[in-house]
Order: structure tokens, then C-alpha cells, then sequence
């Protein structure tokens, strides 16, 4: 059991809905717009318009797993266990949207280089985080005790960030030495601003969504703490 | 006066997981006899032309190390964990580092002392030609085995304390593992292809610089993991 | 101008699109229903406790 005092224990303060309505709406208004908006590019044709998801749900991934770290950080150095399930909510809706970032990827390499995967470094990180996103649940998954998940999460969190940039960095200098083409993708100023708009579209839903499991969450660990409480009897608000 | 306690700790904690892996004789020679296993496995998976072999054996010869090797790591706190010794260990007043410390050194005894017959082993099956300044591939090899025993020693420290030990080691591990093996292959293998970019002394750097990372990363976290 | 790109293209589009909007979709369909039942969990456990 943690020394500190445990304030997951009480309540979460409630998502309000009209965020959620927010995030909603517009991003359905970015995505029709930079479609409808964004002209045909002389080499890439509509195949560009796939950057208004690709590049979005790839920010989102590491805005997400940045989360983590430092919410990781913040359990280690407070013992406050809601980090940890802040952390833990951030690590699930960045698995996913990781994932999703993999595919819209393999969607964009297969037109464009002729094959589904080209060990570029860019998509080759990713795919080593959705690997680090995994192990990191998986873990959680197999430990009880919440002080134990807690602290191991927190260090295999940190870790797997740490390790990031250097497979990064790594792939990269392989890819060079081997003489194979970093396919720089190159932004003409027209496009920017659907993106941007999009960029902050899918940050605010995915911040939605992380805030909503987070939630969850909390009033679950509320939840089994009152049992608890009724269980030994009397409970002590 | 403490820092001396604590190398005592270390040293004491290295000699024990040496002589109770010595006389359960079993655990290396199983585990060494994996290795080549599996290297010959890669040698079926790959050969039997002899250029394409030996383009492959670096790739293979690291992984074979790897996968035999992290048979090593669970088990090096299984000792403890059996006997209910690692609270014991706990109660004792000193750095969780000692212990670390102490683990990952009998752990980088025991893997170099595999890697040193899988090498052999694999020189003659992948027919690898030994280049003229063969020693320094020893210090690569060094370089490797530090970064995969310092990274398996502290994820196994969790997954020998959890229920799917046996999967739990390699998923959290292997993702871990990419940077080091990466630069431990691709210097092996620019060293025994004849070095002719000089690549292999890039990637010897990038080596050492992960092992930095990964060493001062790991006994840094040791304690949070440990104490739980 | 590549033809392979302007032709099979628009196909890779519509679906990066279509699974996006399917994936998000029922991410937020999932994390709403976890939200709610949760909540719906955590006032049981608390009422469970003013009976007794």
C-alpha cells in the first residue's frame, strides 16, 4: 500500500459534455474542409489529402506517449497514484491512435513507393512504439497490487520514451549507410493550414478521449475503494 | 565507508549467482547448447549458399545470443525468488544498486561466456573468414553483451515477479534491445565484410554511447522496481 | 505525371479516410461507455454504503 495520501480514492472531477460536443463537431468541420478546400498537388494528386489524417493521428501518438512519460515522471516523484492512471489512459488511447497512424502510413507508402512497408526510420519508430504502447499494457495487465503497476508502469514508461528517439536515431543512420532515400515529404504553404487545422482538431478529440478514460478510470478506483470501505465497515467519505 | 559496503554487497551477490549456477551445471550448458541450437536453425533458415551465409552470420550470430540469453535473465533472480530470499536481500540496509550491480555482472560473466562458443560455433557453420584484427571484434562484442545484459537484467528484475514471466521478458525487452542490436550487427557485420566504409567504427560509438544510456537509465529506475 | 499515383490513389484515400473516421468512431463510442458505466459503478458502491 502507498504511503502517501491516496486521493484517487475520491471522485474524478466529471469531463463536461459540451468539450466533447466541441471536439466533435469540429473535427468534422476540419476534415470536410481540407478535403473539400485543398487542391490536387502537380505530384502527388489527392493522395496528399491522406496527410490530413496521417500527419494529425502521428502528432496525436507522440503528443500521447508524451503523456505518459511525463505523468510517469510526475508518479514517481509525487507517488500521486492518479498519474498513474492518467498515464495508463494516455497509454491506451496513444496505442490506438499509434496503430492507426501505422496503417494511414502503409496506406500512403503503397501508392507512393510501390510497397506497404519501406523500414523508412519515421515508420519504423512508430512501429517500435506501438510495440513499447503494448508491452507497456501488457504489463499493466499482469501486476495486481496498484502500488506494484504503478511504479513498474512508470518505469517501463519512462524507458520506452527514452528509447524513442534513439531507435530514431538509429534506423536513420542505418538507413543512410546502406544508401537508401529518407523520402522527405516537403509541405507547400497552401496545404498548411488545413493541416493545422487538423493537428488541433484530432489533439482536442484525442485530449477528449484521454480525459473521458481517465474518468473512468477514477471512478472505477472510487468505486473499489468505497466496496472496500463498506466491506470493512463504515464508510468514512 | 557506505560505497565500500556497497561493493562488498555486489561482489558477494556476484559470486553467489556464479556458484549456484556452477553446480546446477544444467543451467549454462543448457543454455549454451541453445544458442548453437538456434544458430543452426538460422543456418537452415538461410543457407546453404556460402556468400549468403556470411552476409547473414552477424544478424544470426546476435540473435541466437539474444534468444538464448534471456533464458538467463529470468532465472538469475529465479534463485531468490524461490527460496523467499529477496525480501531477505531487501531488509538489509545498503544501495538497491548493489544488487543491480551485482545481478548484472554474473548476468555479463555468464552470457560472454555463451557468446564465446556460439562465436565459435558459428565461424564454422556460417563460414565466416576472421578478419586480420580479430580482436577488436572482441571489444564489440563486449560492447553488445553489456547492452543486452544491462537492459535484460533490469526488465527481468519485473517479469520474474509477475505471472507470464516467460512472455512478459521478451515483449517488454526486445523493442528495448533494437538500438543495441542494431549497432552490435551492423559493426559485426561492416567488421567481417572487410570494414570498407569504416562504418563499423560509427556504429562501435554509437554502441558504447547506447550502453551509457541504457546502463546509467537502468540503475537509476533499479530501485523503483525493486523495492516494490 | 505518374499514372500510378493519380490513378489507383484516390481508392487509398477514401479508405485512410474511412478507417480513420471508423476508428476514431469507435474510440470514442468505447470511452464514453466506459466513462458512463463507471460512473453508473462508483454510485452503486456509494449507495450501497448509506443503506447500510
Amino acid at each position: 500500500m502507498s504511503i502517501a495520501p491516496n486521493n484517487s480514492f475520491d471522485p474524478p472531477r466529471p469531463a463536461p459534455a459540451a468539450l466533447g460536443w466541441l471536439a466533435f463537431l469540429f473535427f468534422i468541420f476540419t476534415q470536410v474542409y481540407a478535403v473539400v478546400t485543398s487542391p490536387a498537388d502537380a505530384m502527388m494528386g489527392h493522395l496528399q489529402k491522406m496527410m490530413y489524417v496521417h500527419v494529425p493521428a502521428a502528432e496525436v501518438t507522440f503528443a500521447a506517449f508524451g503523456v505518459v512519460l511525463l505523468a510517469s515522471l510526475h508518479f514517481l516523484w509525487k507517488e500521486d497514484e492518479r498519474a498513474d492512471l492518467l498515464a495508463a489512459s494516455a497509454a491506451e488511447v496513444g496505442s490506438l491512435f499509434c496503430g492507426l497512424t501505422l496503417v494511414l502510413g502503409m496506406l500512403w507508402g503503397r501508392p507512393t513507393w510501390g510497397v506497404w512497408w519501406s523500414w523508412d526510420a519515421r515508420l519504423t519508430s512508430t512501429l517500435v512504439l506501438f510495440l513499447i504502447f503494448v508491452g507497456y499494457l501488457s504489463l499493466r495487465s499482469f501486476v495486481e497490487d496498484p502500488h506494484r503497476r504503478g511504479q513498474w508502469s512508470a518505469a517501463v514508461g519512462i524507458l520506452g520514451a527514452i528509447n524513442v528517439p534513439i531507435v530514431f536515431m538509429s534506423v536513420k543512420w542505418w538507413r543512410t549507410l546502406h544508401q537508401l532515400p529518407s523520402n522527405p515529404r516537403s509541405l507547400s504553404p497552401e496545404y498548411l493550414r488545413g493541416l493545422l487545422l487538423n493537428l488541433a482538431a484530432f489533439t482536442l478529440l484525442a485530449a477528449w478521449f484521454i480525459w473521458r478514460r481517465y474518468e473512468a478510470a477514477r471512478y472505477e478506483r472510487s468505486a473499489e475503494h468505497a466496496s472496500q470501505a463498506a466491506a470493512l465497515g463504515g464508510y468514512d467519505g | 565507508m557506505a560505497f565500500r559496503d556497497d561493493l562488498r554487497r555486489t561482489r558477494a551477490i556476484v559470486w553467489k549467482d556464479l556458484t549456484t549456477e556452477r553446480r546446477s551445471k544444467a543451467g549454462f550448458n543448457s543454455v549454451a547448447s541453445l544458442g548453437v541450437t538456434i544458430l543452426v536453425l538460422f543456418g537452415f533458415a538461410l543457407g546453404p549458399d556460402a556468400q549468403m551465409l556470411r552476409d547473414a552470420a552477424a544478424g544470426a550470430l546476435w540473435l541466437a545470443v539474444l534468444f538464448a540469453g534471456v533464458l538467463a535473465f529470468n532465472r538469475s533472480y529465479q534463485v531468490e525468488l524461490d527460496g523467499g530470499a529477496l525480501e531477505a536481500l531487501l531488509l538489509y540496509p545498503g544501495s538497491r544498486w548493489a544488487i543491480f550491480a551485482g545481478k548484472l555482472i554474473a548476468n555479463l560473466i555468464f552470457v560472454t561466456l555463451m557468446l564465446v562458443i556460439v562465436v565459435a560455433v558459428g565461424i564454422v557453420l556460417f563460414q565466416v573468414r576472421i578478419p586480420a584484427q580479430w580482436p577488436a571484434l572482441l571489444g564489440i562484442m563486449m560492447l553488445g553483451v553489456v547492452g543486452i545484459v544491462s537492459l535484460g537484467t533490469f526488465y527481468a528484475a519485473m517479469s520474474s515477479r509477475s505471472r507470464a514471466r516467460e512472455v512478459l521478458l521478451p515483449l517488454l525487452l526486445y523493442p528495448m534491445l533494437i538500438p543495441v542490436l542494431l549497432a552490435a550487427m551492423e559493426a559485426t557485420k561492416a567488421f567481417l565484410g572487410g570494414d570498407l566504409l569504416n562504418a563499423s567504427g560509427a556504429w562501435v560509438q554509437m554502441l558504447a554511447l547506447f550502453d551509457v544510456i541504457f546502463l546509467v537509465a537502468t540503475f537509476l529506475a533499479f530501485e523503483y522496481v525493486i523495492e516494490v | 505525371m505518374d499514372n500510378a499515383v493519380t490513378n489507383g490513389g484516390i481508392g487509398y484515400v477514401v479508405a485512410s479516410y474511412v478507417i480513420t473516421w471508423v476508428v476514431l468512431g469507435a474510440m470514442l463510442a468505447r470511452v464514453v461507455g466506459a466513462a458512463r458505466r463507471a460512473r453508473a459503478e462508483y454510485e452503486q458502491a456509494v449507495k450501497g454504503e448509506f443503506r447500510t
